[in-house]
């Protein structure tokens, strides 16, 4: 096959996860006011202290204004309200256990190959899925109560565990921190709470699934995740929507807490829908993400596979406040088709001896344009600081683009920072090597892509490394340059 | 800062440009006009500019700084420290002015050289051709701000095929306090043509004064021109910079821009590889102490294939100083085969010097080979360790491994004497314990 035979063959390629599950929903008007706000607390059935906070976040929101001018993408301007803040399944009574979850709505975590009751069974991942808005069921949460791990809904959390909440909520995040965190902050509707008690090593993977499925909707979750010291948590969150014309906002906010020695890994496989190959619909995924190494010895490390929405635009971070805390950030990031993703990582040194890592890998084919943004601060207080950086991209296509813009900002004569960048394309001698030894031009290109993806990949559990290397297969099938 | 504030400062710069002569040239007074017009479009920057993000520029708008003509030139003598003896020829503007009566003639058959006020005369075509027209008014006021005061500069013209065999020494000199200069140049270098500019700012005394210069240079197909720029202003000083350069097919540049002194300098690089083959060479130093910022923002833009590019930026920072690197690596949709490489180095010798560098790659093409680096840090302790064990005390072993690090950009310059000087001033600022004699 010619390439560019494989290129039509890309382009024809469909999203596999873009059926849309008929199910009756309980939906919010369209538009945001303080009264969608109340509604939603309402819905929740949240403390005062919530509503509150989110009434405070919306007054603050009102004031901001969408950042246009610094992310390298391009969209047209959202209208908020036209947007509808709160979906959920209709609720048909409380649910007890998951065979009363609506059997329409655990068909399709099965066809998103999640199949809950099979995973309670066969596999050791603990699975929180969040449909729309709301999370609908969460697995093994008997076993892990047994040893104090809170893992389940963010709204469940706020009713059963609101000290927990009132102290962390929005402590690495808060409201003001930028326009989607803000919106976020007013209408958050569920998301995934966890929690690990002191000394505990969570003996399984967590994991949330996030769907959107209706329409018009965004999907606001929150995730907050406490680490207490000296614990583990090795956490992963995958996601998927329906192909539609049009656009869908999804504006998440996850916050970290890890305090001393404790230690949290924090996975993602972004899968959301990227719009067709003219670039009509697809998500926009305007995420807020962000860790804080809060005691001495405290290692946060996100690891990331991004290969679907329209525009990816999001910046997992590590604050390094205890000393001698460890952040790490591995990436991969694809933009096929007319994709655009804005990506990158923010470290900021302010305990002693803290080291950061940057692994960041930017893949882009058709007319997709993939940018690198990150930053490295080392503040006066952060004596023997430690960063490394490598930002490479591979380019497929003369119409794509790779852009790299690491920002360093450094105070501490002591710190010692590096950052490397290359970009380059698949070579023609790389592939004609693995063409005389016999494999196809496809395989090859395959296999080049996985190896130049591999010290990223690496850092993923092993049942999404393997997702996440078949993704990358799909989502550039045809690709070659 | 309100807005306010700021268009109140570009207008106080602007102060007075009415009352410049009108040139007989028509297409000069609609080129200073436009200037005015954009000037008074723009704001000057706040660091809410991305572009401006690190370098804050309120010290400036304190300040006020007035054009007016050199008062009383300086003697011949004051200015032989800064002699090259290499160059043919010697070029001085004074407070921004070009003064003939300081410049020497230029005797070599390669070139021409002649002040605006001469080229206008004849009607040079080549001055109608270039001026403003790489240096183009966007978004930065200082270019703005210049080109409506532009009244005398000085064109130097290389002759096709031709090849200097001397050096062109063009000295800024800054004599008043509160002044303001705009000084600028026009090298346009023809065809196969090839020489060597030193472009040197210096003061007389330690006084505030702004320079606000632009320089555009203009190579035709297969021309080199090795460019040399040092900025050695007064400590209190304002420099900020323009340089913008077309490179043609198969022409290279080279360029060495050192920046030593002043309270706050910006130099814009902005370099365009127009046509197939083209190919810059970029080095960079800034060597600063006490409370300057020195920024250096340089834009490469490979336009078409098979383009080459270096670059390597340098900054020794310290007491309190601020270096600011960014450093703009475009590569356009067609510029295949483009081959860039750009690496930026920064050494904090004070816990409260500060560095932020930020390398920019954006490419549009598939088929290239781009890489970037940058490093920040201090002196490696096994190189210290390595020189105490060979006998050197822990000051002088640091010393002479900054001086090292400053080196690898001065040995760049092909001019023995100008890069003694700046080795020698190099010395001086390194050498803040010991004495250096024993190595000198």
């Amino acid at each position: 096959m010619s390439s560019t035979d494989l290129l039509d063959d890309l382009t024809r390629r469909e999203y596999p996860h873009g059926f849309v599950t008929s199910i009756e929903d309980d939906q919010a008007p369209p538009g945001l006011n303080e009264d969608i706000v109340r509604l939603i607390s309402k819905k929740k059935n949240e403390p005062e202290f919530l509503l509150e906070w989110r009434l405070k976040a919306f007054r603050h929101w009102l004031t901001m204004e969408e950042p246009v001018w610094w992310p390298k993408v391009s969209y047209p301007r959202i209208d908020y309200q036209s947007i509808i803040y709160y979906s959920a399944p209709k609720p048909k009574k409380q649910l007890k256990s998951l065979d009363e979850v609506d059997p329409e709505l655990l068909r399709t975590f099965e066809k998103l190959g999640i199949p809950l009751q099979e995973q309670q069974r066969l596999s050791n991942v603990a699975v929180d899925a969040v449909f729309d808005s709301v999370s609908v069921a969460t697995t093994f949460k008997d076993k892990l109560k047994e040893m104090g791990i809170i893992f389940g809904s963010f709204s469940e959390a706020v009713r059963e565990h609101p000290e927990l909440i009132q102290q962390y909520l929005g402590s690495v995040v808060p409201y003001t921190d930028n326009y989607f965190a803000a919106l976020n902050s007013a209408v958050f509707s569920d998301g995934s709470f966890c929690y690990i008690p002191p000394g505990v090593r969570c003996p399984m993977e967590l994991s949330t699934y996030f769907r959107i499925n209706a329409a018009n909707t965004g999907q606001f979750e929150r995730t907050l995740l406490i680490a207490e010291p000296g614990s583990y948590v090795s956490y992963l969150e995958g996601c998927t929507a329906p192909m539609r014309d049009e656009n869908q906002l999804h504006a998440a906010v996850v916050e970290l807490v890890a305090l001393g020695n404790a230690h949290i890994k924090y996975s993602t496989v972004q899968n959301w829908y990227p719009g067709d190959k003219d670039g009509k619909g697809g998500i926009y995924n305007f995420v807020t993400k962000r860790g804080r190494c809060a005691g001495k010895g405290s290692r946060i490390s996100w690891t990331q596979v991004e290969t679907g929405s329209a525009i990816t635009w999001k910046y997992p971070s590590c604050i390094l406040q205890g000393d001698d805390s460890v952040g790490e950030f591995y990436s991969v990031a694809v933009t096929a088709n007319r994709q655009q993703a804005d990506t990158g990582t923010k470290m900021i040194h302010i305990g002693k001896n803290t080291k950061s890592t940057i692994i960041s890998k930017g893949i882009s084919a058709g007319r997709g344009q993939n940018t690198y943004r990150g930053a490295v601060k080392v503040l006066k207080g952060a004596d023997g600081a430690r960063n490394y950086s490598q930002c490479d991209s591979l380019l497929m296509g003369d119409r794509c683009g790779a852009h790299t813009f690491p920002y360093l900002d450094v105070r501490n004569p002591t710190a010692t920072i590096e950052h490397e960048a290359s970009t380059s394309k698949i070579g023609e001698d790389q592939l004609f090597y693995c063409r005389q030894r016999g494999l196809s031009e496809e395989d090859a290109v395959s296999m080049i892509v996985n190896g130049f993806c591999k010290e990223v990949l690496r850092e993923l559990p092993m049942e999404f490394a393997v997702e996440a290397q078949k993704l990358l297969g799909l989502s550039l099938e045809g690709s070659v340059g | 800062m309100s807005e306010a504030l700021a268009n109140g400062y570009l207008e106080s710069l602007l102060q007075g440009q009415s009352n410049l002569p009108r040139s007989p040239r028509g297409w000069l007074n609609t080129l200073r006009a436009d200037a005015l017009e954009r000037a008074n479009a723009l704001s000057v920057p706040t660091t809410r500019d991305e572009e401006w993000r690190y370098t804050d520029l309120s010290p400036l708008y304190q300040k006020s700084f007035h054009h007016a003509p050199p008062a009383a030139l300086p003697a011949r003598a004051e200015l032989t420290a800064y002699a090259v003896p290499e160059a043919g020829c010697t070029l001085t503007f004074v407070d921004g002015h070009f003064v003939p009566e300081l410049s020497t003639a230029c005797a070599d058959p390669a070139l021409t050289v002649m002040p605006f006020s001469a080229a206008l005369a004849e009607q040079d075509p080549t001055l109608q051709a270039h001026l403003a027209r790489h240096a183009v008014l966007g978004d930065d006021p200082f270019v703005a701000v210049n080109t409506a005061w532009l009244q005398d500069g000085v064109l130097l013209r290389v002759h096709a095929g031709r090849s200097a065999a001397t050096a062109v020494h063009v000295l800024y000199v800054s004599t008043r306090a509160e002044g303001a200069s705009y000084p600028r140049l026009l090298v346009v270098a023809e065809a196969n043509g090839e020489c060597t500019v030193v472009e040197d700012f210096v003061a007389l005394q330690p006084a505030a004064y702004l320079t606000n210069g632009v320089t555009e240079v203009a190579l035709a197909d297969g021309a080199r021109v090795r460019h040399v720029r040092v900025q050695r202003e007064s400590i209190a000083a304002f420099h900020f910079g323009t340089c913008a350069v077309r490179i043609g097919r198969n022409a290279r540049y080279l360029s060495s821009a050192v920046a030593l002194g002043a309270r706050i300098s910006r130099f814009n690089l902005n370099i365009t590889q127009a046509d197939e083959g083209a190919e810059s060479v970029l080095d960079g130093l800034a060597l600063i102490r006490d409370k300057q910022l020195a920024d250096t923002h340089s834009m490469l833009d490979h336009v078409q294939p098979h383009g080459r590019s270096r670059q390597l930026f340098k900054s020794i920072v310290d007491d309190t100083a601020h270096a600011v690197f960014n450093g703009k690596i475009f590569v356009r949709q067609g510029a295949q085969r483009t081959d860039s490489a750009q690496q930026s180095r920064s050494l904090l010798l004070s816990p409260r010097a500060r560095v932020d560098t930020k390398p920019q790659l954006e490419i549009f093409a598939d088929d290239v080979k781009c890489a970037h680096g940058a490093a920040v840090g201090q002196l490696e302790a096994e190189q210290v360790f390595y020189l105490k064990s060979r006998g050197l005390d822990e000051a002088s072993a640091r010393n002479l491994l900054t001086f090292a690090f400053a080196g690898e950009i001065i040995r760049g310059i092909a001019l023995p004497s100008l890069a003694r000087q700046l080795e020698h001033i190099v010395l001086q600022q390194t050498q803040k314990q010991t004495s250096y004699r024993n190595i000198q």
